[in-house]
Parts: C-alpha cells; structure tokens; sequence
C-alpha cells in the first residue's frame, strides 16, 4: 500500500536518483502519557461502543419509552432462543439463508446483465444512443417503487423479490461500469495505438482492466441497494427472510425481535459487502487505497 | 530484443549506403483543432524539418505552444490538416511500431507491474512470452530498474515512472523515439539526472530521437540539433541551431553558456 | 488569428436513434396492453395512464386525495427530513474529520448503523412515532445523513496538509484552523453531499410511505397495488422519478454554477 521500496543494492546505474526518489515512512516512538491514551482513536471507539450499550441497557430497562425499546441483554437473550426456536418454520439461520439466498441471486443475475450491457454502451456510440434513452427513463425510479409493480406481475413468491432486487441492482452496475470507461484517459488508448495494437487491443488491454475499479464501485452500491430491496419486499409480503422477522416483531409488539433483526441485517450487509471487497482486492492488486471513510 | 537489434542494425547498413535521405521528412505541416465542436483553433503553421538517421533533435518551445501536437502528428495520432509526414520516404497515416512515444505524463497501465507495461509493446506484436520477458528485462535494466520488475505505478516516483516509459517505448524495437517533456514533471536534480542517463541510453542504443522540451538547458545538453517553435499560436518554426559541442557537455562550459546565452536571447525576442 | 468559430454536424443517425428508440419503446408499451398480450390487470397502457393523470388532477378517488395532495405530502416529507439531515450530519461528519475525540466517539455508532438500510427501521418508527409524519421523516433523515456524514468527513481528511503546516506555523489554534482551512477545502465534497443527500432523501421517500402513510406519492403507489389497478402504480412510479430527475437535474445545474463561482 504505501511506497515500500528496496534499494537497489548494485544497479550501478540507477543508484543516486533511485535513492533520492524514496522516501520512507519512520515510525516515532512517543512516551505514553495519560492525555495520548485519551485521545488516541481505537480507546475511544471503545468508550463510545461501551457507552453506547450502557445507555442503551438502561433506557431500556427504565419505561422512558413505554417497553417500545428493548434492551440489549433482552435482545441477545431473544436472538439466543431464536437459534432453536423456530418462527413461521425456520429457525433464525434459516431466515437469514432466505434473504441472503434472494441477495445473491438477484445480485448475480442484475451484474451478469448489467455490466456487459453499460461496457458495450460505453464502448459503441449507436448502442448507446439506442438503450440510453430508454434507460435514463428507468433510472431515476426508486427501486422501492418496483415492489407494487412486481407483485402485481409475480404475486408474492420467490420471483417477484428476485426481480425487485434485479431492477434495484441494475441500474448502478451499468451506470458505472459506462462511466468507468467514460473516464478513462483517452491517452492511455494512444499508447497501445502507438505500442501497434488495434482496436481490439485497446478494449482488452485499457478499457476493461482501466473500468474495475469503477465497476466494484458500483457493485458496491447495488449489493447495499439490493439489501434495502429485498428488505422492502419481505416487509410489504413474505412468509421468511429477515424482513419477515422485523415484520413480525412489530406485529406481536416485540421489540426484541425488531430490533434484533435490525442488528441480524446489518452484520450480515456488512459482511457481504465485505466479500465484494475480498473480491476487489484479488481482482484489481494494483489499485492504491484513497483517502475514504 | 534480438529482433530490434536485427532490425536496426541492417537498417543502419542500408542507411549507409544513401546517407542523404533523411530519416523523417515533415513537408509544410499545418494543423487545425476545432475544439467543444464550434471553435477553430490554428496550432501549427507551415512546419517543415527533416531529422537524419540517429540524430538527437531537439523541438524548443514555451509551453502552448503546439509541441506536443508536432510530436502526435509525427507519431500517427493525429493527421495533420495540410502537409505530409515522410518516415523512410513512406508517407505517415497511422501510429506504427516504428516509432516509440513517451509521454509527458508518463501514461503507464496503472494495473500492471514494470515488467507488464515494458512487455506490451512486444506481446501486442505478437512476441512469445519468454522471448518478450527477456527483451523487457534488457530494457528494465538499461533504464536501472532491475529488483523492481514487479512493482505497480503507483509505488514508483516520478523519475523510475518515467523511466518504465522510456523502457516501454524501447522495448518495442522502434527506429524513431519521440520523446513529449519526458522529464517536465521532475524536480531539477532527478531531471538532470534523467538527462544524463538518456544520453547513456541513446550512447548505448543509437535511434533517431526527437526530443520536446521547454527547456534551454536540456536542449542543449542533449541536442545534436535543436528547432524551436515560436511562442504563440499558430506554432512556426523560429530558428535551428546546430550543436556541435563535445559530449559528454558540462552545463558550465564557456561554450555551453554562451549558446545557452543566444537561445535564451533570440527566444525572448518571439514571445 | 487562431481562434475562429466553425460549426460540426454529429452524424444524422446518432441524432435520429434516440428519438427512434424512445418512440418504439412507447408503442410497443402502448401496443402489448391494448392487444392484450399483457393483461390490463398487470400492466397499464401509456395512455391509460395519461387518462388516470387527467382524472387525479381533480378527482380525490379512490385513494383519498387528488395527485397534488399527494405530492405535497411527499415534498414536505422528503424535505424536512432532508434539511434536518443536512443540519445534523454536515456539522458532524465535519467536526469528525477534524477532531480526533469526535471521530473516536462517534464513528463506531454510525459504523453499526450504517448498513441497517434505512426502511428497517419502519417497525421501531411505527412504535416510537405512530404513523404521523414524524416516522417518516425520521426514515428520510436517515437515508440523507450517511452521505452527509461521508462526505463532509472526507472533505475535511482531503485538506492540504501543508497548509495546515503552515497554518500551524503562524500559530493558529485548532479550532481557527477547523473553521478557516478545513471547512472551505472541504466545501466542494459539502456540495456533493447536498446532492447526494436529496436524492437519497427522495428515494427513501417510497420506502418510508411503505407501510404506513395515508397520503403521498409512495403511498398513492401502494394503494394501486391494494387496489389491483396498474395504471395508478404506474402514475405514482412516473410521478416521483419526473420528480426526481427534475430534482437531479435543478441540482446538477445549481453545482455548476456554484463551483463555478468558488474556482474563480
Ligand atoms: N485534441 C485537441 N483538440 C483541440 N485542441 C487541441 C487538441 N490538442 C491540442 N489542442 C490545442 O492545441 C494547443 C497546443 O497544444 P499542445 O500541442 O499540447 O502544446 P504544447 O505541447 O506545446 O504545450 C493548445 O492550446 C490546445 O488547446
Ligand atoms: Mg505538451
């Protein structure tokens, strides 16, 4: 990640600049005082999530808000149940397998299409000026808004949620996988022109290795869209999946089981997205990490 | 590499046989941009020069100046609007493998390694992979890469970026090197450094060279001959000096500072 | 002279394509509805639709209201909860860039809460707030208080470093570097944010009239699907992304010119 280089020990030629271009990172050791234990970060990150829990446990325990908010230890205690328990036929896992089931699948599908078709719009003025239109129709439409339609098509089975997911996903995988190869250099293409490459060569070598990066962006937003899809279909219809659960939570007046759904889907987002990372990094070794949050 | 040393070197023996043709002939070039699709811009005026077989040539010029558009009209990335290019007599249509650019921002493949950008030329050629690996790795190490074959762009600092695009243009065998600013991005002393270490390189693989700088110092240092460009648009040609001082040259050389001297002179009078 | 003006023709056919895309998408619309290919129960004809946006221009059945009702309720929804998220997360995700006992405390609960997608939430908000407006707004605050948070925290962290040197140098204080270093260079990211923000805003407004409305735009949505009529679902899915892209639009136009004026 950071410029790690060796010296070259017997180059003969290339010593003197190659040694003044490095630079290195030194480490200084500081003494450990009371006021650098306070303020350094990863303490507070612990002061603030202990802080966080505690307030949380006893606003819970009080009736500040009448029993609409459960408590921690009440949460981890339902969540331990729901483990072996099982609600509408499935123990907890088995929830989370549906909608992350769902996820994968329209997720899959949606990227397969859409990523091939915004690279050959980028890549093709007449294709573009051809789905473009239509498709800047589509884009500004709410995935949300697809539920109503889709179960007006597909009733409330598994086909209608794949397809909410698919039409949620689809639009940031093509938009930017197209403008990943909007941006590219167009210099970088004179290069492979000037190296003797055609215009094939100039796809395969600059357009798509140039667009990963792009396109992993935009994976990333479609998987966080593709959550909040299949959420909506499984609260407004579905009989699994950890919608269902919240859903049912708020039907028995169970806060415990609302709000540990909430917490099931956010770990399990988390960790989705986390695999998209994993794979960004075996794809694309190259790119440096920038300044994110 | 056996292949580029094969071909240049049997086309310095046919050179020698018709010294006097020149090795790029550019025949009254003129170019005009028409820019955001409304506004014409008048780059280059009636440009006319011939370079001779390994010459080192240098085009001088401010910045704005229509350089680095000479240099693509030369390489085949742009067609000039009237005029010819002349490449061994053959007319200029198309970038081609026998003429190598480097380009001022250097322009690496950021998701590949030295030894991946140094080896496109060849592997686009068609060149087998152990027979690409060994000509990448001549060139790596004629540019004093070597241990860093398989480091990424972004680790690398200007200077050795720059280097990896000298070693990408050389290791896909071209007669001529057009060279845009190489070094313009460079602090002062890695840039005299990199002079230095082009003229080694040029000493030891002799090729046609332009060379587009803005920069006095280094056209002389380098030049066997240097063009310049006026300073406003449309770009002409302002005057050619023959540089005949010994090399290797010192920047403090009487000599060297006088020519430095009379450049800098006629140069102003243009801007 | 160097500059003169000329004018240059796109090619006719990259002109016509669009046009002729956009028409055949319509009327094959319009066309597999009135043969029938796709029943009128699933799908509503471009011109049913039409015909419905005449009608709910006046009539306030049978959803209860008349289209602009509707859209009012979701405008003021989306923009409450919008100006709330810009008043709460700019200054925050600023102050977390900056200082380092902020970021310490609040990055770990905005990182357990940010990939909790905003519409989980409508249960906890129907206990908490009943199925006032509050609720959804509360929804919509979320979906426009991440990218507020990011990016102002990002814009902050992009400050030059060596002005902040050199501002050290000159001995200013922490909190005179915060305000008149970091916050203008992070102003450009800030701009990002307002338009990111709205348009996350606009697109939770949906989500949040999900279940529990009885008037807007996403509630008009659902109604048509209780309601099995195809053409008011289409009507309230082309009413709020006209919105949206009008939003999207006003945005992209207002940036310009304000970017504009500050890289001068
Ligand atoms: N592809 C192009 N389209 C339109 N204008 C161009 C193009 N390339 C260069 N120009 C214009 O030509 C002028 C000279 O550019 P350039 O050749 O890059 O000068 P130099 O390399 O001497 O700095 C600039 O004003 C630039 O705007
Ligand atoms: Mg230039």
């Amino acid at each position: 990640m950071s410029a790690m280089i060796k010296q070259p020990t017997n180059s003969g030629t290339g010593d003197r600049a190659i040694a003044n271009e490095v630079q290195e990172a030194v480490g200084e050791k500081k003494p450990m005082t009371i006021y650098r234990v306070i303020t350094n970060e990863y303490f507070l990150y612990c002061v603030s999530t202990v802080t966080f829990l505690l307030v949380w446990q006893v606003i819970g325990q009080s009736d500040m808000f009448k029993g609409a908010l459960a408590s921690p230890v009440q949460v981890v205690l339902r969540f331990d149940r729901m483990l072996t328990d099982t609600l509408a036929g499935l123990t907890l896992w088995g929830h989370i397998w549906a909608s992350t089931s769902r996820v994968l699948i329209g997720f899959a599908l949606a990227s397969a299409f859409a990523i091939p078709i915004g690279l050959f719009m980028a890549l093709n003025p007449y294709v573009d000026a051809i789905i473009k239109p239509v498709f800047d129709i589509f884009k500004p439409m709410p995935p949300i808004a697809w539920v109503s339609i889709a179960i007006l098509w597909f009733g409330i089975g598994e086909p209608s949620k794949i397809f909410i997911i698919v039409i949620g996903t689809f639009v940031p995988c093509l938009l930017n996988a197209y403008t990943g190869i909007r941006l590219i250099e167009p210099e970088l293409y004179d290069v492979v022109k000037v190296l003797g490459g055609n215009r094939r060569d100039e796809i395969i070598q600059v357009s798509f290795p140039a667009s990963f990066p792009a396109i992993f962006a935009g994976l990333q937003i479609s998987l966080s869209n593709a959550w909040t899809c299949v959420l909506a279909a499984e609260l407004v219809a579905s009989r699994s999946g950890l919608g269902f659960i919240i859903v049912q939570g708020m039907k028995m007046s169970d806060t415990s089981l609302v709000i540990g759904g909430m917490v099931i889907i956010a770990i399990v987002a988390w960790t989705t997205s986390l695999l998209v990372i994993i794979l960004e990094k075996l794809v694309c070794p190259w790119k440096r990490k920038l300044e994110g949050f | 590499m056996k292949s580029a040393d094969y071909a240049s070197s049997q086309y310095i023996c046919l050179e020698r046989d018709n010294m006097n043709t020149p090795k790029i002939v550019c025949q009254n070039i003129s170019k005009i941009f028409i820019q955001k699709g409304t506004q014409r811009v008048h780059v280059l005026q009636d440009i006319s020069l011939e370079v001779r077989d390994n010459e080192f040539l240098v085009i001088l010029g401010p910045g704005q100046c229509g350089k680095s558009t000479l240099l693509r009209i030369i390489a085949g990335l742009e067609t000039p609007s009237e005029g010819t290019v002349l490449l061994d007599g053959q007319t200029v249509t198309k970038p081609g493998p026998d003429r190598g650019l480097v380009f001022q921002s250097y322009m690496l493949f950021a998701w590949r390694t030295v030894m991946g950008n140094v080896e496109m030329g060849p592997k686009l050629n068609g060149v087998p992979k152990a027979e690409r690996r060994k000509i990448a790795q001549h060139y790596i190490n004629l540019v004093g890469l070597q241990k860093f074959e398989n480091h990424y762009p972004h680790q690398l600092s200007g200077g050795m970026k720059q280097r990896v695009g000298i070693a990408r243009a050389y290791a896909n065998g071209p007669q001529v090197m057009l060279l845009d600013e190489p070094f313009g991005q460079l602090d002062a002393q890695t840039r005299i450094f990199m002079e230095q270490e082009t003229e080694r390189i040029w000493q030891t693989e002799k090729r046609t060279v332009l060379f587009v700088t803005n920069n006095i110092d280094e056209a002389i240092f380098l030049a066997d001959r240097i063009v310049s460009l006026e300073g406003k648009l449309p770009g002409r040609m302002a005057s050619v000096y023959d540089i005949d001082l010994p090399r290797p040259r010192e920047h403090t050389d009487m000599k060297f500072l006088h020519l430095r001297q009379m450049i800098t002179d006629a140069s102003t009078l243009t801007l | 002279m160097a500059y003169e003006s000329v004018k240059v023709e796109k090619p006719l056919s990259l002109i016509l394509l669009p046009i002729l895309s956009v028409f055949t998408f319509f009327s094959a619309w319009e066309l597999i509805v009135d043969t029938g290919i796709v029943p009128s129960t699933m799908l509503a004809a471009p011109s049913a639709v039409i015909k419905l946006f005449l009608i709910k221009l006046t009539d306030p059945n049978p959803d209860g209201a008349i289209l602009a009702a509707h859209a009012w309720t979701s405008g003021k929804e989306a923009f409450i909860g919008y100006l709330l998220s810009l008043a709460f997360g700019l200054p925050l995700g600023l102050l977390m860039g900056w200082f380092t006992v902020v970021r310490g405390l609040a990055r770990p609960i905005f990182e357990l809460i940010r990939p909790i997608p905003p519409i989980a939430w409508i249960p906890l908000t129907i206990f908490w707030f009943g199925i006032g407006i509050e609720g959804k707004v509360f929804i919509i605050w979320l979906g426009g208080v991440v990218p507020c948070v990011i990016n102002a925290f990002v814009g902050v962290r992009m400050t030059n470093p060596t002005l902040i040197q050199m501002a050290r140098t000159y001995g200013a204080s922490d909190w005179q570097i915060f305000v008149q270093l970091c916050i203008p260079s992070a102003l450009p990211m800030v701009f990002g944010a307002l338009q990111i923000a709205l348009v996350c805003c606009w697109v939770n407004l949906v989500g949040a009239e999900l279940l529990a409305a009885d008037q807007g735009l996403g509630y008009l949505i659902s109604m048509g699907r209780r309601l099995a009529l195809p053409d008011m679902v289409v009507l309230g899915m082309v009413c709020v992304g006209f919105v949206g892209a009008v939003i999207g639009y006003a945005i992209e136009r207002l940036e310009c010119r304000l970017l504009a004026g500050i890289r001068r």
